[in-house]
């Protein structure tokens, strides 16, 4: 068996690179999708926590089931804000939404 | 022993292809990493012995969302065609060095920490606690959160509709 | 119905008050009549209350009934009235006065704008003062105490068009607001030992030795500083001359009669806690002999007739200072009544006499008028030697007691400066009649349109010259007796023991000589209109004239010492506030604070991505402080 270190460090890079990729894209869908990678970490975080650790196991599964759950929701969501955006700007950069300032 | 390099190869695959999300130069090809890097990761589940949430994993992300993606890249295609424009923003060194030190806090602190083992043989997950555990002791969260969906699903649709003003 | 509903007294006048405030416009005639009606009622339940008081009960202890108003912690607050002789007294000149001048002020009052406003205030006014002496704790008294402030403010101010009465108003009652704060001082001290508002617990309580001396002493200065700015005693006489702007009737009311004598009447009430304090009796001595000597001066050389009373009034509360100082608050309030009574009859007269003349108050312009005005003239006559203190008018009896008295407290050297100042009283008394009812007409297009006034006016007049006769009467124990009374005044009044008046043949005859010599003196100036011998004396001695002239210059010492003290002062403050406070403080801030948003606003570049970046660096720094701190 693999032990839990592995797992927890294979979501905290995972996690990284979500984080790079929200960082350094400026594609409002990879943003999203980089997103999805850190999202995805967590929920590995999550199981992996429960199978070594939790008596009953699987109450990170059903975390896991309402994070992808949640995720799919806010995907649906964030996808229809882009394409909203990109019909009125015609563009899905998303530094150039800067009207949220001084 | 072969399970464990199976393991290796996998957590390969997923980094690699994640990777591949954040710094490929084609949204296309980006899209296509993160569906193998969510399989990957439906491939962890397994490996946790937690295959109900593997088979939830590839359909949703795998299925749902990966096409959801693809869907909204064709849609928001750029007029320009043929002309490259950087996928990265100006800030992208800042982010790798961000990334880079936030992914070493992490590991450093999954590796040197000693986590207490509860459980005697993790290899025997009770899946079939699964539908227990979601409909009696998060009944109420499970209720919400289908709310959620809903709402979610008529803002999407909403947001999303084309007006006959515009 | 007894002293017990004694309250109602003060409950009809304030209710009539509110009546004729709301909706006196629209009654017929305005609603003077309802006033007259509501103060006649006080009048007679006056009697009533004074029967029962002297037929019930264990002779005339003191009555009292307190309710609970409110509890506060472990204090509990009452309020009650408390009907003892010096309240019967107050009361009864209270009711006289207020109905006399009610009356007269039908006649008075004719015609001009906010007539019912007018009568309105006047029973806010009889309320207040009503409610002011039958208050059984200091926190009522201080209530009625601003009450009657605002009532003399609204009256004073009446003929708001006018910016001198504006001004006087306002002199009036910053004046007296100066001493109520004193007021309020001693009211918090004396309440802070003893833990009660309770007038007569209050007493006890410093009689037992329940304050410190030092304390006490500073407690009774600043109560009897609220005393002398309501009662105009030096230094804060200044506002009752100016407060002759008002209405003459409530000059009459107010500002000789009732509202000025509220002070003597607390420290009447207050007498057995100043007794306690080494000194303070001799404080209100030379406070009461300074003003009465000071005022006696000024008034000789004030030609309007008003201020000339006005003085006099000042002078005389003086004397009633004097009498407390000396410890008879018997005699000062004998002297209160009397004063009231002969005082508010020469206001009225000299009101009909302003009325008559259309509004020519100056003596240079009058003369002669007796012949024209016989029954103002002739009241005016019995109120001057009422002043004068001629024997058998009620001002002889009361001023001879209060000589007599402070002969026995003092000695020599206030006994003969009380014959000074009853001397200057005579003589400006003189003065003033003869200037204006005897002698030529001065002007004779005045004196043509001269009128006597009609009956509304002159039977209050009459009324209150019978009743300067013969008030001072009751002075004597048979007198006193025959009305029911254990005796006379000095034996209904009285604080620690009653005194059997006796007349001292010694004083009655200096008061007699001093009174006559007065008089004398200011026919041989002034008889038949002739000036020239006052005028000789004013050039032989121009700097004491124009002293006594422009008042002993207290106005401007005052104006002076606004002028630069207080305005120096403020041009300081204002200064700090503006350039200290503001500039640097306010605006300062302000402006440091826009001019570093005005820097900092470029961090917001409003792009996701620089914000992603700020919390992800936030997220590793708290990561790398977790870790720190874990080791």
């Amino acid at each position: 068996m693999v032990p839990v270190e592995n797992y927890l460090a294979l979501s905290g890079i995972l996690f990284a690179i979500g984080v790079y990729g929200v960082l350094a894209r400026r594609n409002a869908i990879l943003v999203l999708m980089s997103i999805e990678l850190m999202l995805n970490a967590v929920a590995l975080n999550f199981v992996a926590f429960a199978v070594f650790m939790d008596p009953e196991q699987i109450t990170g599964a059903v975390v896991a089931v309402f994070v992808i759950t949640v995720a799919a929701a806010e995907v649906g969501l964030a996808l229809a804000i882009v394409i909203r955006y990109f019909r009125m700007r015609a563009t899905s950069n998303i530094d150039e939404a800067a009207a949220l300032k001084w | 022993m072969a399970v464990e390099v199976l393991w290796w190869l996998f957590a390969i695959l997923i980094v690699g292809t994640a990777l591949g999300v954040v710094v490929s130069r084609s949204v296309i090809h980006a899209a296509i990493f993160l569906l193998v890097a969510l399989a990957g990761i439906a491939g962890m589940y397994v490996f946790l012995t937690v295959e109900f949430l593997a088979l939830v994993q590839l359909l949703i992300y795998g299925g749902a969302v990966a096409v959801l993606v693809l869907l909204a890249l064709m849609l928001t295609r750029q007029a320009t065609g043929g002309e490259r424009i950087s996928l990265n923003g100006p800030q992208a060194p800042f982010a790798a060095i961000a990334a880079i030190g936030l992914a070493a806090i992490l590991v450093a602190s999954a590796v040197v920490t000693t986590w207490p083992r509860l459980v005697d043989d993790p290899d025997a997950v009770p899946l079939g606690r699964i539908s227990e555990v979601l409909f009696e002791d998060f009944g109420a969260t499970f209720i919400l959160v289908s709310i959620l969906l809903l709402v979610a699903v008529v803002g999407a649709i909403i947001l999303a509709r084309q007006e006959d003003a515009e | 119905m007894g002293a017990e509903q004694a309250w109602l007294l003060a409950a009809i006048p304030a209710a009539i008050f509110l009546v004729l405030a709301l909706v006196g416009r629209y009654l017929p005639r305005q609603g003077d009549w309802l006033a007259v009606l509501a103060i006649g009622a006080s009048f007679v339940l006056f009697f009533v209350v004074l029967v029962d008081f002297l037929t019930t009960g264990d002779g005339l202890g003191p009555f009292t009934r307190a309710i609970e108003w409110t509890q506060i912690g472990e204090f509990e607050l009452t309020m009650g009235i408390f009907v003892d002789p010096i309240t019967i007294v107050m009361m009864g000149v209270i009711t006289t006065v207020s109905l006399m001048v009610t009356v007269f002020s039908i006649g008075y009052m004719k015609g001009e704008p906010r007539y019912f406003w007018y009568f309105a205030v006047l029973q806010g006014f009889a309320a207040s003062m009503l409610l002011l002496v039958l208050a059984d704790n200091l926190l009522l008294v201080y209530v009625a105490w601003e009450l009657v402030g605002v009532s003399s403010f609204l009256l004073i101010g009446f003929y708001w068009e006018r910016r001198s009465a504006t001004e006087a108003a306002k002199k009036a009652f910053i004046t007296t607001r100066i001493g109520d704060v004193g007021l309020l001082i001693g009211i918090i001290l004396l309440w802070r030992e003893a833990g009660t508002f309770s007038i007569q617990e209050i007493i006890a309580f410093a009689q037992a030795g329940g304050y410190g001396d030092t304390y006490l002493l500073i407690a009774s200065i600043a109560v009897f500083l609220g005393a002398i700015g309501k009662s105009a005693q030096i230094p804060f006489h200044v506002w009752l001359p100016d407060a002759m702007e008002g209405p003459t009737p409530v000059s009459a009311l107010i500002h000789a009669a009732t509202m000025v004598v509220a002070g003597v009447y607390l420290v009447a009430r207050l007498l057995p806690m100043f007794e306690v304090v080494d000194g303070m009796l001799l404080i209100i001595t030379i406070v009461g002999l300074a003003t009465a000597l000071m005022t006696g001066i000024i008034a000789i050389a004030q030609t309007d007739i008003k201020k000339v009373l006005a003085y006099s009034t000042v002078g005389q509360l003086g004397f009633m200072f004097i009498a407390l100082g000396a410890g008879y608050p018997d005699v000062a309030m004998f002297h209160l009544m009397t004063h009231a009574f002969f005082k508010a009859l020469l206001f009225l007269g000299s009101g009909s006499v302003i009325l008559a003349t259309h509004h020519n108050q100056e003596m240079d312009k009058l003369g002669g008028l007796w012949r024209k005005m016989p029954i103002t003239g002739t009241t005016f006559l019995i109120g001057s030697l009422a002043l004068a203190g001629l024997p058998p008018l009620a001002g002889f009896w009361s001023k001879d007691e209060i000589w007599v008295v402070t002969d026995g407290a003092w000695g020599g050297w206030a006994t003969v400066l009380f014959g000074i100042a009853a001397f200057l009283t005579a003589f400006y008394t003189a003065r003033l009649f003869i200037r204006t009812f005897m002698g030529k007409p001065q002007d004779e297009h005045v004196f043509e349109h001269t009128h006597e006034s009609p009956s509304v006016m002159t039977l209050p007049l009459i009324f209150l010259a019978i009743l300067s006769v013969v008030s001072g009467l009751v002075v004597f124990n048979e007198v006193g007796t025959a009305l029911g009374f254990p005796g006379g005044i000095t034996e209904f009044v009285f604080l620690a023991e009653p005194h059997v008046y006796s007349i001292d043949w010694t004083f009655a005859g200096a008061s007699l000589a001093v009174a006559a010599i007065g008089i004398f003196t200011g026919a041989w100036f002034y008889w038949r209109g002739r000036l020239d011998r006052s005028t000789a004396v004013a050039s032989w001695q121009p700097a004491l004239y124009d002293m006594a002239r422009n008042k002993f210059y207290w106005d401007d010492m005052y104006q002076a010492g606004i002028d630069r003290g207080l305005l120096g002062f403020s041009y300081i403050v204002s200064w700090f506030d503006r350039y200290v406070v503001n500039d640097t403080g306010v605006d300062g801030t302000a402006q440091t604070t826009g001019y570093a948003g005005f820097i900092l606003k470029h961090i917001q570049t409003g792009k996701v991505p620089n914000y992603a970046m700020a919390i992800t660096l936030g997220i590793i720094v708290l990561a790398l402080a977790g870790l720190a701190v874990r080791g």
